[in-house]
């Protein structure tokens, strides 16, 4: 199975891209609470909450999910296996 | 975080906190809205005939015909989390054998607020029949127009619109013309 | 197929796979708690029910969740949306009160006791013609015994899942197996 899994394109993004996918998702899935909380409630209309809620999900997702090139650009910088090579005897 | 699939993972579980945390404030939001309108009911009149039901098919009883008016100005409980509104009537009384009725003989269903201006002039809906098959001896009985907020997230809410000033008693039996 | 998987077995060692059985059994002997907690103090058997039928509609939709308590100091009224089970139909029916008749009890001495009344009542769902006796298996009246709870709070479509997984068994088997591999194979 876990074969099946790596056959599949798995998007990966570096460690600087991990942190800022969290901290948008963070931010917007927390602000779009709140924005179609009050504009549902100050029109008084409860489609308006879900969809500017759905709305600002399907965005979120379509930001974060896909591995843009904007969360690869600290790709590790592994250090040369030549250094490393030799073992310290005890 | 690092491939797709634990991105996805990880933004539906913020994902479904957030949406819990939006559906509870909606729930809580409704605790500002506590219109309890008031309106008008008037039983025109109350005719007992002898007759038969799906239910008791063979026995001998007596139905009673309500007809009544209604009106009242219900726009008031429609708020944004408001579905839909359950209107019924209801007729209270005690009988001679101590047994306490409550029968619901008249409901509507109001959905939008443009339709929530009553104004009703009917009859009852469901068979009204007394537990003993007959009316008579059967006390006077008060009537009740009562509601049912249903919203789309969150707790259901009662109340009462209107009831009838002084309890309206039951004419004898009639054989039907 | 598998050789990769039991390789990671290996290389996690026994303990590894007992703690994760562990985490398991956890998660679902904390979900059970939960479901029997909110049962007691909901005084209901099922405090949360999923509608299975439309006859309620457009109150309520198949795959609507219910929230239900089952107050044992107070009677049902007219109006009140009740869950019940007849013994003998296999699944509950969520349908509203039409008619309630209280007897009081029979004899001074229940009378003295300040035994409550028996409630007789008669339930009809907001989309039907009728009321609810030919569902009623034979009983003339429904009582108290026979009633899970009234409805207190709504959520909509939550519960579409079950029934998604009720018509279509191979989804429940699918999700099951792929749970308990993704909960035995996890390395944190």
């Amino acid at each position: 199975m876990s074969n099946l899994l790596q056959s599949i394109p798995e998007g990966r993004i570096d460690f600087a891209g991990q942190k800022l996918v969290d901290t948008i998702s963070k931010i917007v899935l927390i602000t779009a609470v709140v924005i179609s909380f009050i504009a549902g409630f100050a029109l008084q209309d409860i489609r308006v909450t879900f969809g500017l809620f759905g709305a600002s999900t399907a965005l979120l997702s379509l930001v974060v999910l896909p591995p843009w090139p904007m969360f690869n650009q600290h790709p590790v910088k592994w250090l040369d296996s030549k250094g490393n090579g030799k073992e310290k005897a005890s | 975080m690092h491939s797709i699939f634990s991105r996805i993972n990880n933004v539906s579980a913020l994902l479904s906190s957030c949406t819990m945390a939006l559906l509870a404030a909606i729930a809580l939001s409704t605790l500002v809205f506590n219109a309890d309108p008031k309106g008008d009911l008037a039983i025109a009149s109350i005719k007992v005939y002898p007759g038969t039901t799906r239910r008791y098919a063979k026995t001998k009883q007596d139905l009673a015909f309500v007809n009544f008016n209604i009106t009242a100005d219900l726009t008031p409980l429609f708020h944004w989390n408001t579905k839909q509104l359950f209107l019924y009537l209801e007729a209270e009384y005690i009988n001679a054998q101590g047994v306490k009725n409550d029968v619901v003989i008249w409901d509507r269903i109001v959905r939008r607020k443009e339709d929530a201006n009553i104004n009703v002039a009917g009859k009852n809906k469901y068979n009204f029949r007394e537990l003993s098959a007959s009316f008579k001896n059967v006390p006077p009985a008060n009537y009740s127009l009562k509601y049912n907020v249903m919203p789309y997230v969150g707790y259901l809410t009662y109340g009462e619109i209107a009831k009838t000033v002084e309890p309206v008693a039951f004419p004898r039996s009639q054989p039907r013309v | 197929m598998f050789t990769e998987e039991i390789k990671a077995f290996r290389r996690l060692g026994f303990r590894h796979v007992l703690l994760q059985a562990l985490n398991f059994a956890t998660v679902i002997a904390s979900g059970l708690m939960i479901w029997k907690g909110l049962g007691i103090i909901t005084n209901s058997e099922s405090p949360i029910v999923v509608v299975l039928s439309g006859s309620m509609e457009p109150a309520f939709y198949r795959g609507d969740l219910l929230f239900l308590t089952n107050p044992v100091s107070e009677q049902y009224k007219t109006g009140d949306i009740t869950v019940y089970k007849i013994p003998g139909a296999d699944i509950p029916i969520v349908h509203r009160v039409l008619e309630t008749h209280d007897v009081p009890p029979k004899g001074r001495k229940a009378k003295e006791a300040g035994e409550p009344a028996s409630q007789l009542m008669l339930t009809k769902g907001d989309n039907n013609y009728v009321d609810d006796l030919e569902l009623y298996q034979g009983l003339q009246w429904l009582e108290r015994k026979h009633i899970v709870g009234k409805v207190r709070g709504f959520l909509p479509y939550v519960g579409y899942v079950t029934i998604a997984m009720n018509d279509f068994p191979q989804l429940k088997y699918a999700l099951l197996g792929v749970l308990g591999l993704l909960a035995l194979l996890q390395r944190e």
